[in-house]
């Protein structure tokens, strides 16, 4: 017993035919189409010859009823993947449901998703000629009429980022001009729009494929642009206040994952208080970072984003005691108190005057306490991002002098690279393979040097970078006044009385996925738990806290293995696009968008030193944007969608099922045009091919009439040329390669008939001209319908074409020898040419079988009959047969003929095997 | 009137993907009044061919139409769609 009497693989013409045919025959059928809509090409088609009929109107009522018969199950957007035959002669077939990311059964065709989309890709059913969207309607009549996702994978950009900011999202909405959205889309992460559009370190950057060609996206700059924008337009967040929901949670510090986390939890409806130890929030965004790279008012207006949903902030708050806090009431904790204490030298001196930890020197100037250091020597020990903000900073507070001095080489500095390079712009000195040794002080206890070994480096230690090795008698003293201690940075987790359990390091021990401590009530998250990281980490450590919370506290599991649709990962991505891939999708690249010069002039106050993109430059860059992933996120579709069908979490599925017999009616392939390069498609505007003509003509047509793609003019002059790529085996005009097919793709000739007749219906005006070898009408009526073109005035020249070259005005000269005038060189000009591509086989058709049952083609490739002529339809596999063009070039009225001869062959098929041995 | 296609050939898809970065300057053009595709190209700077797809991308999401006459170069012109009735 089989799950299916027959699968037939592809739903053109002879496809839907062939299911139809059995269904009707009362045989059950599964037809899989690897389209968004059943039809195939023909629907694409403007009429079909030589009755002129509508082609719309005959397919349409095969494709609903290939959709609705109750014996087919027609699953489009689907693919098989393999089929193998079982022992009984039987078959087993792969199925892989692709996902469409919309409900089909609550999509109502509405487009809605398609007009908010935005994201333009060319338009395969329009042949490339206009733009789609990449939530689309495979075209007006699909069936069934449900909308698709085209989504190739996450983003680089948007996969890399720690915060889970759908980087590519905000970009493509930038791009549209939609900058609120984008900053709206930001948001959703976290408040700090406008700090992480500044401060951010940008990895999205690093991944950014267009890095690997002309150079990176500004993504980092675009959000700014996006904050900026909105910061100085409107008042408040813009979003709406939740309701709440009567639960209440305490956030012990107010840096990036305390502030992310607060944001996260008070959109849910907790009432979330946090309790800063400083004087003002922000942590380090207030009490570190330099106002010159990231300007204190901005992290207030992203902090007034918090409070503005109701989150109460308790600056001069310590906390020590979190089971007091449980017991106000708060019914979960998170700590999020980063790292607050600098790691000591360990040398001797370290206590004089003027040795200064690198945070609390940061810490000080902000706040307006820090040392005098103007006219004075500094020397930072350190080599990551706090001490390149200690030396700015010196710089900035008048030192005479700012030396780092890192204990390996400039390639093993922990620092960004821009901060380092900031940083010598702006006048710092480094003296690399240096390590303290002890600070050097005067009688009355101040800083008079920093003596330091010179080192030389060694094998790769544990972070595998080259361990620095003392060398004897190399110590030598820098003068200096001040020593700033930047080697690193630890939290205060003793600070809790030994509530939370601690690690060696400092670190709170938590769960790295739930970041729930052994206390249930007490989450900790940030540099807390991972030591020091950065902004963007700690922001999405911030929300992964707020998400694991709010699971907690709704009863829900923090333990075991998450599954695929259990809510328990946050971003639940598809995986990171195949760069490759991406960049395969084209033959060649140039950004339309100037590169923006990033580096910033050397700065001795502590104004901002970046500047702004100006609005050009913002939409001219997010213009840039490869669309890695095709689909942005930007979730402008999930809005606009009245019916909630949008469902990015829906995932490839992959079925078995076990069939009787097998029809193969994967069609054909289209000649590529470009492949006969003296025709010039491609690289000349105005010359077509045949399908792109059907589509001008089309109901559906791309224009709103027959145009010039060069300049949208209406032609008057229209040339054809008949058998491109086919019946051609000259060599190419580099006296190599060639199309190498004798073959006559036997409907070239007819439809470019049918196009001259419908061309000249279109554009009365139209001079219409054809370049063929010799007219090939040999079916019912087709002569009559090719001497009535004539009689419209159609003009049929006997002569291949040799070359077609453009002008500048977009014109194209036809070069041929008249061959029934005496064979003269002929040079033509025309408006528009439209060459009449032939068919190749669909070698797809080759993978669907495998090892012993390979299924045989013949010497052109495509699916070979046993007997074409007295055996139509059956293959070389037993129970496998082929219906239209996937085995030769046939018209629509030859593929149902010939759809129908395989179907009577698959009915013999099933019958006999219920026929006792 | 009739834009020259001299201009270096991009990848369709670098064409595409500006479309919605083109639709704010397209309709900026527009609003003086209908345009030609050429005309369209030459105020944005850029080739007529890539203008002729931000163009058809546009009416076909109904941000704008073509005007019924023909100009007697054998042009139609383009006209943003009201306000009120676009996407």
């Amino acid at each position: 017993m089989t799950d299916y009497d027959a699968l037939v693989v592809g739903s053109g013409i002879a496809g839907m035919e062939s299911a139809l045919k059995l269904g009707d025959m009362g045989y059950k059928v599964l037809l899989v189409e690897k389209e968004a809509s059943v039809g195939g090409r023909m629907i694409l088609l403007s009429k079909v010859f030589p009755t002129l009929d509508c082609a719309s109107c005959i397919s349409t009522p095969k494709m609903a009823a290939s959709i609705h018969h109750p014996n087919v199950t027609a699953l489009t957007y689907t693919e098989v993947d393999g089929i193998a035959r079982d022992g009984d002669g039987t078959f087993k077939a792969t199925i892989r449901h692709k996902p469409r990311f919309v409900d089909e059964a609550a999509c109502t065709g509405c487009q809605l998703c398609e007009t908010a989309c935005t994201v333009a890709v060319p338009d395969q059913f329009n042949a490339d000629m206009v733009a789609r969207r990449a939530a689309y309607i495979a075209f007006p009549q699909a069936v069934p009429k449900k909308a698709v996702l085209e989504r190739a994978g996450t983003s680089p950009c948007t996969y890399t980022c720690p915060a889970g900011i759908k980087a590519h999202g905000y970009v493509s909405l930038i791009r549209s001009g939609e900058y609120e959205k984008a900053f709206q889309l930001v948001l959703d992460a976290t408040p700090l729009v406008g700090t992480l559009g500044r401060a951010c370190y940008a990895p999205c950057e690093a991944e950014c494929t267009r890095g690997s060609l002309e150079g990176t996206l500004p993504i980092r700059r675009l959000k700014r642009f996006a904050a900026d924008r909105h910061y100085a337009a409107a008042d408040g967040p813009g979003v709406e206040v939740p309701r709440p929901n009567g639960k209440r949670v305490a956030v012990v510090g107010s840096g990036p994952a305390g502030l992310t986390a607060a944001w996260q939890l008070a959109r849910l409806g907790y009432g979330v208080k946090i309790l800063e130890a400083a004087p003002v929030a922000g942590g380090f965004l207030r009490l570190a970072i330099p106002g010159y790279r990231l300007p204190p008012e901005v992290v207030e207006q992203d902090i007034s984003n918090v409070t503005a949903i109701g989150v109460e902030i308790a600056t001069s708050s310590p906390v020590t005691d979190l089971p007091a806090l449980k017991s106000d009431g708060f019914d979960a904790i998170l700590v999020a108190t980063g790292t607050q204490l600098s790691t000591d030298l360990g040398v001797p001196g370290e206590k004089l005057d003027g040795v200064v930890g690198g945070l609390q020197f940061l810490r000080g100037t902000k706040l307006g306490t820090g040392a005098d250091l103007a006219g004075k020597k500094v020397v930072v020990v350190g080599g990551g991002n706090v001490a390149m903000d200690a030396a700015r900073t010196a710089v900035r507070l008048g030192a005479a002098q700012t030396t780092v001095a890192y204990r390996r080489g400039r390639t093993e500095l922990p620092a960004h690279k821009t901060e380092v390079d900031d940083a010598e712009r702006d006048g710092v000195t480094f003296t690399f393979q240096v390590a303290p040794v002890d600070v050097v002080g005067d009688s009355a206890g101040h800083v008079t040097g920093l003596r330091c070994q010179r080192m030389a480096l060694g094998r790769p230690d544990a972070s595998g970078r080259r361990r620095p090795e003392p060398i004897e008698g190399s110590e030598f003293v820098v003068a200096c006044e001040t020593v700033l201690v930047a080697i690193g940075m630890a939290p205060e987790g003793a600070a809790f009385g030994g509530s939370i359990a601690v690690n060696a390091n400092g670190t709170l021990v938590a769960d790295a996925r739930s970041l729930q401590t052994a206390v249930p009530y007490v989450f900790a998250a940030g540099d807390v738990t991972t030591g020091a990281s950065d902004i963007t980490r700690a922001v999405g450590q911030g929300r992964r806290a707020a998400h694991m919370i709010d699971r907690w506290l709704r009863g829900e599991t923090l333990d075991g293995e998450p599954s695929p649709g259990d809510g328990f990962e946050m971003d639940d991505q598809l995986p990171l696009v195949d760069k490759p891939s991406v960049l395969g999708r084209q033959k060649a690249y140039g950004r339309g968008g100037a590169l923006i010069e990033a580096a910033p002039p050397a700065a001795r106050d502590f104004a901002e030193i970046e500047a702004p993109l100006t609005e050009a430059e913002a939409r001219a860059a997010a213009g840039d944007c490869l669309d890695c992933g095709v689909c942005s996120e930007c979730n402008e579709c999930v809005a606009a969608c009245p019916s909630d069908a949008i469902h990015l979490d829906m995932r490839e599925s992959v079925e078995e099922v076990s069939v009787g017999a097998v029809v193969v009616a994967t069609g054909y392939k289209l000649f590529t045009a470009d492949a006969k390069p003296e025709y010039g498609f491609g690289r000349y505007k105005n010359v077509i091919t045949g399908m792109q003509m059907d589509r001008l003509l089309a109901p559906t047509r791309p224009f709103n009439t027959v145009l010039r793609p060069g300049d949208g003019k209406v032609p008057e002059r229209i040339a054809y040329i008949l058998c491109t790529g086919s019946r051609d085996e000259a060599p190419g005009p580099d006296g190599r390669g060639g199309v190498n097919n004798p073959l006559c793709s036997r409907f070239c000739c007819m439809y470019s008939i049918k196009q001259n007749q419908l061309v000249m219906g279109a554009l009365p005006l139209a001079e219409v001209t054809v370049h063929y070898m010799d007219i090939r009408a040999p079916g019912k009526r087709y002569d009559e319908f090719y001497e009535g073109a004539k009689a419209m005035g159609a003009t049929y020249v006997k002569g291949r074409i040799a070359k077609v070259t453009e002008k500048p005005d977009g014109n194209l000269i036809l070069r041929y020898e008249d061959i029934e005038h005496g064979g003269a060189l002929v040079e033509a000009e025309y408006d528009m040419v439209v060459l009449a591509i032939g068919v190749q086989p669909n070698r797809e058709v080759e993978r669907l079988f495998g090892g012993d049952d390979a299924i045989e083609l013949n010497d052109y490739h495509y699916v070979a009959e046993r007997n074409e002529d007295i055996d139509p339809g059956r293959t070389n596999i037993p129970g496998v047969f082929v219906a239209g063009t996937a085995s030769g070039a046939k018209d629509i009225t030859d593929s149902i003929l010939h759809a129908g001869a395989a179907v009577a062959q698959v009915a013999a098929h099933l019958e006999s095997r219920k026929v006792p041995a | 009137m009739n834009a020259p296609n001299t201009a270096p050939n991009r990848d369709l898809r670098e064409i595409i993907r500006e479309e919605p970065l083109m639709r704010s300057r397209i309709l900026e053009v527009l609003s003086d009044g209908p345009h030609t595709v050429p005309e369209i190209a030459e105020a944005l700077g850029r080739p007529a061919h890539e203008a002729m797809y931000w163009v058809m991308g546009l009416r076909r999401y109904g941000w704008i139409r073509e005007v019924k006459e023909v100009t007697p170069e054998g042009y139609f012109r383009y006209q943003a769609v009201e306000k009120e009735t676009r996407p």
